[in-house]
């Protein structure tokens, strides 16, 4: 699904190198976690995923789909089914949830030659997920993310995904800001959309996360590669031990 | 100071006095207004009321006196443009002549078809009171009756027939006291055609009445605007106004109230859409100058291309307008490197116990948005107009009539499509 091979990029303003040589390797139908400490590259990795301009590619390679990612802009990767539940979703004022959505999953409808959804199975469809995600059907009437609060911001993305159905989810660090509840709510959408021919890439600084969504690998990132690789319980050994033994042992 | 004698004239301004000359346009008050231009010439940037638009070197000739047009071109070329209100009571102007085309007016609407007086003076900073004094055609009066409440729109529709007309027309408005009614006032025209509307309205709000008043600036692209609304509210008036404006290519519109009754409330919300090389200003003056009335006025501006903008809004309190509460802000969307916007707020203020805040602010769409909307599959233009919407969006959700707030809605949506 997707193959990031010696993967360096910058920082397009100042030049700053963030990604030095990263390889990655996820499969459809896998969880891959990858945890780091701060500054990782953890979410610079998720925004090169997307396309944002500010990242400069200088080296390297991601093959998504068998097809070269980096030929195509932020729009194209999103409809060619990447997609990324931020960190910090932005607050939008004036753009209507409901009005945002439709056109978010029509025009990827559009670009992939599938007919818009006409309004009253837009809705039906937005209800059924808003449901699963416990989101009051209201709070999509409001402006985008606008007045949320951080759990429902992060259930927005969420609802977000499941409606779009992407191919391969990005969740920068979806855990922060949550409080046990709606982690477990946000982590019963994300296990909902886990299936064989998707594959999905959890962010995190902390195992918690992992107790509910159950990584197949797990994948160590410092200073901008992935330093060790493993199963599960890799991530284990990570709250166990710190990531500086760790990276210490793998270096 | 120049005197009349060694002023050389431009191009605009010898048009002007040419098009007085050919026209059988006669009267002391036309003669005087006629005589002012001629001495002071077009106000220049030197003058502090049209700094920004320096209407001397803006204003080119390739204009002139239009006879009254046949009924027939008169409908055809109206009928170019689709109404904005269904089931509207219209007044139709064209090229500046009042035509009569049998629309009834509702109950409660006296309309007569005279040009109404009007007053001018000779002042330099006048010159849009000065031109309408001197080229005004046609004209009317309406009255709407104490107490009349009005549903049905009344409209006034301004549409150039021939090629390169002056038309300049004054209308009249008496709203009786404690009175409900609604205006539409609209300047409309083709691409292509570069004729002078120069449009005076003055609206005059008797004790407890409340108006509804809209007007939609949409001249063609290589048409002139230079029009004026005069307002008077007297005690306990409310007038709820809106202003949408997507061009010609040189547009002054400059709004006067004169809050002089207790209890006034007044709102005024607007659009400005700009782009192309168009030069558009709206300056507002705003007189509260007795106590206890409020003013707000927001103006959302889109400025693309090589487009200019202009707001100067000044506020005025006087002395005895104790508890006045007036609120102005002005809020631009710059998308191009080459347009910009210039924002003039302007505060003179003799009370001593008053709320009065006025806010001006300048950006570019914000990446972050633009990027999530991406993110999302939305292509760029269209994220980028979704934006472009919310930010307008605030004052046509704001609009009383919701039928025409989705009309000018659709008109924003058409206009993005060439501009954003």
């Amino acid at each position: 699904m997707l193959e990031i091979k010696n993967l360096h990029a910058r920082i397009e303003e100042d030049g700053t190198e963030i990604l030095r040589g990263l390889n990655l390797t996820v499969k459809a139908g896998e969880v891959a976690a990858i945890m780091g400490p701060n500054g990782s590259g953890k979410s610079t990795l998720s925004y090169v995923l997307s396309g944002k301009e500010d990242y400069e590619v200088t080296e390297g390679s991601i093959t998504y789909a068998g097809e070269d990612l980096l030929e195509l802009d932020v729009s194209e990767r999103a409809a060619a089914g990447v997609f990324l539940a931020f960190q910090y979703p932005v607050e939008i004022p004036g753009v209507p949830t409901m009005t945002f959505l439709k056109e978010a999953m029509n025009s990827q409808r559009k670009e992939r030659g599938e007919g818009e959804l006409s309004t009253p199975d837009f809705i039906k469809r937005v209800r059924e997920e808003a449901k699963k995600l416990e989101i009051d059907f209201n709070m999509l009437k409001r402006p985008v993310n606008v007045g949320f609060s951080g759990g429902e911001k992060k259930r927005a993305e969420i609802l977000q995904m499941s409606l779009l159905e992407p191919k391969l989810c990005v969740l920068d660090e979806t855990d922060s800001g949550l409080d046990i509840d709606a982690l477990k709510v946000v982590a019963d959408g994300v296990n909902h959309l886990r299936s064989p021919d998707r594959a999905v890439i959890v962010i995190t600084h902390y195992q918690r996360l992992l107790d509910y969504i159950v990584p197949d690998t797990v994948h160590v990132l410092s200073k901008g590669k992935i330093v060790k690789s493993g199963d599960k319980t890799l991530a284990l050994e990570l709250e166990e031990k710190g990531y500086s033994e760790i990276i210490e042992q793998a270096a | 100071m120049d005197s009349a004698l060694n002023r050389v004239y431009t191009e605009g301004e010898k048009a002007l006095f040419a098009a007085f000359d050919s026209a059988n346009l006669s009267g002391d008050a036309r003669d005087e207004a006629i005589a002012a231009l001629k001495q002071n010439g077009l106000p220049t940037r030197k003058v502090e009321a049209f700094h920004y638009t320096d209407l001397r070197s803006l204003l080119r000739g390739d204009f002139t006196i239009a006879h009254v047009p046949s009924h027939e071109d008169a409908r055809k070329a109206g009928a170019a443009f689709p109404r904005l209100v269904d089931g509207a009571a219209v007044l139709h102007f064209r090229d500046g002549h009042f035509l009569d085309f049998g629309e009834a007016m509702p109950a409660g609407i006296s309309v007569s078809t005279r040009l109404p007086d009007a007053a001018t003076t000779n002042d330099v900073a006048n010159a849009l009171g000065q031109l309408n004094m001197a080229f005004a055609t046609g004209g009317a009066c309406i009255t709407v009756d104490a107490n009349a409440k009005v549903a049905q729109t009344i409209g006034i529709a301004h549409t150039p027939v021939a090629t390169q007309s002056l038309a300049a027309s004054r209308v009249a408005i008496e709203v009786g006291s404690k009175t409900e009614c609604t205006f539409v006032e609209r300047g409309v025209g083709p691409d292509g055609n570069t004729y002078l509307h120069a449009p005076a309205t003055d609206l005059n709000i008797a004790e407890g009445a409340s108006v509804t008043y809209t007007m939609v600036i949409e001249e063609g692209a290589d048409a002139r605007r230079l029009g004026r609304l005069s307002v008077w509210l007297a005690k306990d008036a409310k007038l709820k106004l809106n202003v949408i404006a997507f061009g010609g290519k040189l547009v002054r519109q400059e709004l006067n109230f004169v809050v002089q009754g207790e209890g006034v409330e007044l709102e005024i919300a607007g659009i400005n859409l700009i782009g192309e090389e168009n030069h558009i200003d709206i300056t507002s003056r705003i007189d509260h100058q007795v106590p206890d009335t409020t003013s707000t006025e927001l103006f959302r501006n889109v400025v693309t291309q090589r487009g200019r903008g202009v707001f100067q809004g000044q506020i005025k309190v006087a002395q005895p307008a104790q508890h006045t509460d007036a609120r102005m802000a002005c809020n631009t969307l710059l998308l191009s490197d080459d347009c910009d916007f210039s924002a003039k707020p302007e505060l003179e203020i003799f009370a001593d116990d008053v709320q009065c805040a006025h806010g001006a602010t300048v950006a570019d769409i914000e990446d972050s948005h633009l990027f999530y909307l991406r993110a999302r599959g939305l292509k760029e233009d269209a994220a980028r107009r979704l934006l472009v919407k919310a930010f307008v969006g605030e004052v046509l959700d704001e609009m009383e009539d919701e039928a025409l707030a989705e009309t000018l809605s659709g008109r924003i949506d058409a206009w993005m499509e060439r501009h954003v």
